[in-house]
């Protein structure tokens, strides 16, 4: 009944949507009582999705296993919490949610006052279509209101193991608030190309929503990071899979977006460029969600495979590329490109940075795509990995960060002070090849690239410092989120960086009560015990570590989940400032022995800490343009 | 230039695109899978667990078997999926593939033991005329005939795509305890 109830709401809100398109199509879109009425039904379409959504998390909660999805991914033993994020641990689910951060980002932009209500609406319109489009593939081809027929199963086959985590509940939510908020940029665009007016300053107004989406994206990808690193026992923070890449990719996009966004209005060279990157940006955020459910790569990430599922994801994000591609085609005599880009000054900078950050994603496609390209001709897979991604992004990331530290200083529409500047540079380039010369020594030899990224993540920290200094010092104006994030980028080559070098492992056959030493850390093998707790048994391991005098105790496990029979490890991570201590049992060998690994991963909590000062400093901008408003 | 821009915009997508549709389209996305149909063999071999001699006349009805052995990693990665599946009540019978039997019996104590039967094809003869290549492989198999095989991990993807629409199409019924 309810399960009726939440599927008939569901479709009733696609008849909503598509009616709030309509109603953008036949009114007149500048006055005020068709904005109304265009509002209202928008809203309305969105609550009665919403209140689906809800009954279908109450059916959740109640163990309603008569839902196909419900039964196959939730389990009557689960704590509610997971039973609530079981919604989004498969296909289905994942994608209702999807659609709901979707047209709530629409509702939330639906509900703010813009003077332009010709724009406002047609973004409204572009929207609702868009919605209609994925409601329509959810309700066609992925319908998670289908029901178990004649009889519901007694108990569900409950969730992944491995999604059984706090981190994952919400690394997925995240993720998909920052794709899916790029739809206000991109709509926002098409509209103000549609209209065709251009002194319309689309870009300041989409800035606080694009930096908002960019903060969900950036927090989003570093959660998954992190579960990465101590759910799976990967021990890494990155690994190039597939489908961290196709986050990878809107994340560099929406980037590059958000630095052309403050450049737009000084050049009608970078106003072109910033829309088209708009369009990139959300094309490339739907690609993902086509590479991940179309089943076209494995991946822990991939859901079931269906090709229909993917053909609909194609043809829904093809139509959505080439109609906004052939908008902007059509609009670009809208603009003369008689305003040319000063050289050295800031926006040539920035424009020069955006080639990099081109660069670096269209590698990346070509990273995802040949591999499929190689099997589609010759029959055979093969896969592109860490080795590719290095030597591109290595060398890219070095040049970009060159052109960021001489543009430290330069201003909108004049060359840079060289004389002025470039004395600060000098003495962050000494600053810099100081600390360098004591890394070396402290660390020994290591290759030439990795030298370079060292001097590079050092001179933007010590630039910035130097800018810091002498603007407090000569009371100007600092711009704290630049600061902040660019110093978090500095932070995160130097913390890669080292990590790379410093960090190492090693494998033990070990029994209980036998000692190892790794490095200048004693590991004793304690105690192993079998514990049965509610849906799994584990095998607890225990070990005494001693480290320069301190001891503690490190516990891996081995679990064994009843419901699916899958076999799990979890990881015991001892934290310390510059290095972790990260312990994993794996397989009983002959004769009573185990197998553990012991790996020392330095500088890892730095990369997420980097991360975390440019998400932290996207929402300064966001308090900013708030205060600046208000 | 803007003419540039124009093709160069079009003309990137249209590739990535096209080859996405290519790739999508294609009959067959999974090179392990082959719908050669044959008899099974004639074989008598012992079972892993006691000196009785299993031979094909004793095995009817659909089932699948699963070629695997203690040395091989991947048995242990699909292993999970396969206990899954015989919690399903589906058929499962073990081709315990050139392993040496005390190992064999240890990891299904280990790991579980998924299956109804196992066969213990010490010198691989079985596997040999079954054209296996290594494990470890998984036959699908109705009324002493192979209807489909795949090489490699099978996973929930590979039983939804590669095997589930053979026995739908046939409407086999493949919980045969």
């Amino acid at each position: 009944m309810i399960l009726d109830i939440a599927h008939y709401l569901s479709i009733l809100s696609t008849a909503i949507f598509m009616l709030t398109f309509t109603l953008v199509l036949i009114l007149d879109r500048s006055v005020s009582h068709s904005t109304l009425l265009i509002k209202r039904s928008y809203s309305h379409a969105f609550l009665l999705f919403l209140i689906s959504f809800l009954l279908y998390v109450y059916l959740a909660l109640t163990d309603n296993f008569s839902v196909s999805y419900i039964a196959q991914h939730s389990n009557s033993l689960l704590p509610n919490f997971y039973k609530v994020t079981s919604i989004w641990s498969a296909h289905e689910g994942s994608m209702f949610l999807w659609i709901i951060f979707l047209s709530l980002w629409g509702f939330i932009f639906n509900l703010s006052t813009d003077r332009d209500l010709k724009v406002k609406n047609l973004s409204i319109g572009i929207i609702s279509i868009i919605i209609v489009g994925f409601q329509l593939f959810l309700l066609i081809t992925s319908n998670p209101f289908e029901v178990v027929l004649p009889f519901a199963p007694e108990n569900g086959a409950d969730i992944n193991p491995v999604l059984q985590d706090p981190a994952l509940a919400i690394h997925p939510p995240t993720l998909y608030l920052g794709y899916v908020g790029f739809v206000i940029p991109f709509a926002y665009a098409l509209a103000f190309l549609i209209n065709k007016d251009q002194s319309i300053e689309w870009e300041k107004k989409v800035k606080s929503w694009s930096v908002m989406a960019w903060v969900f994206l950036t927090i989003g990808i570093s959660l998954g990071s992190w579960w990465a690193y101590y759910e799976l026992g990967w021990g890494g923070y990155w690994f190039w899979d597939p489908v961290e890449n196709v986050a990878l990719m809107p994340w560099l996009a929406a980037t590059a977006f958000l630095h052309s966004l403050s450049v737009a209005s000084k050049s009608n060279v970078l106003r072109i460029w910033t829309l088209l990157l708009s369009i990139i940006v959300f094309s490339l955020s739907l690609f993902g969600a086509f590479i991940v459910r179309s089943g076209i790569i494995d991946s822990i990430h991939s859901f079931a495979n269906d090709p229909q599922r993917g053909m609909y994801l194609l043809a829904f994000i093809a139509v959505i590329l080439f109609v906004s591609l052939g908008l902007f085609a059509s609009r670009l005599n809208m603009f003369e490109s008689s305003k040319n880009i000063k050289a050295l000054s800031k926006e040539s900078f920035i424009s020069l940075n955006n080639i990099f950050f081109g660069v670096l994603i269209f590698s990346t496609m070509m990273g995802i795509t040949y591999p499929l390209i190689y099997e589609l001709i010759y029959d055979q897979k093969i896969s592109v990995g860490a080795p590719f991604y290095n030597a591109i992004y290595a060398p890219i990331t070095i040049l970009a960060t060159m052109i960021l530290v001489i543009s430290i200083d330069s201003r909108w529409g004049r060359a840079i002070d060289t004389g002025r500047s470039f004395n600060m540079l000098y003495i962050s380039l000494a600053m810099g090849l100081i600390g360098l010369s004591l890394i070396r020594y402290f660390v020994g030899d290591m290759s030439f690239i990795i030298m370079i990224s060292f001097l590079m993540g050092l001179i933007i920290i010590f630039r910035y410092l130097i800018l810091v200094i002498k603007n407090i010092l000569e009371k100007k104006y600092i711009n704290t989120p630049s600061v902040i994030a660019h110093t978090g980028l500095g932070l995160l080559i130097l913390s890669i960086s080292a990590n790379s070098i410093l960090s190492s492992e090693k494998v033990f056959n070990m029994k209980p009560n036998e000692v190892r030493k790794f490095e200048n850390i004693r590991i004793e093998f304690n105690d192993l015990e079998l514990l049965n707790n509610s849906n799994h048994d584990s095998i607890k391991a225990t070990f005494a570590l001693d480290h320069n005098g301190k001891s503690f105790y490190l516990s891996p496990e081995k679990r064994k989940y009843f419901a699916r029979g899958q076999i799990t490890s979890e990881t015991a991570i001892k934290i310390m400032p510059i290095r972790d201590i990260y312990l994993t049992i794996g397989e009983q060998l002959e004769g009573g022995q185990w197998v553990v690994n012991v790996q020392l991963n330095y500088f890892i909590r730095f990369i997420w800490l980097s991360a975390a000062m440019m998400a932290f400093s996207g929402l300064l901008i966001i308090s900013n343009i708030i205060r600046r408003k208000s | 230039m803007k003419l540039l821009l124009k093709i160069i915009i079009f003309i990137i997508p249209l590739i990535i695109f096209s080859f996405f549709y290519l790739y999508l389209s294609k009959d067959n996305s999974y090179p392990g899978a082959d719908y050669k149909k044959f008899d099974l063999p004639a074989f008598e071999l012992q079972s892993l667990y006691d000196e009785n001699f299993i031979s094909n006349n004793l095995l009817d009805g659909t089932y699948l078997v699963n070629v695997w052995a203690s040395w091989c990693i991947t048995c242990r990665v699909e292993h999970g999926f396969l206990t899954e599946l015989s919690n399903n009540n589906i058929n499962i019978v073990g081709l315990n593939y050139k392993d040496n039997r005390d190992d064999a019996i240890e990891w299904l104590v280990k790991y579980g033991n998924p299956y109804e039967v196992v066969i213990h094809d010490l010198k691989g003869s079985l596997a040999l005329d079954m054209g296996v290549t290594g494990a470890p492989e998984t036959f699908l198999i109705t009324d002493q005939r192979v209807i489909a095989h795949y090489r490699g991990e099978i996973n929930n993807m590979i039983w939804n795509d590669v095997f589930l629409p053979v026995i739908k199409e046939r409407g086999l019924v493949i919980d045969a305890k």
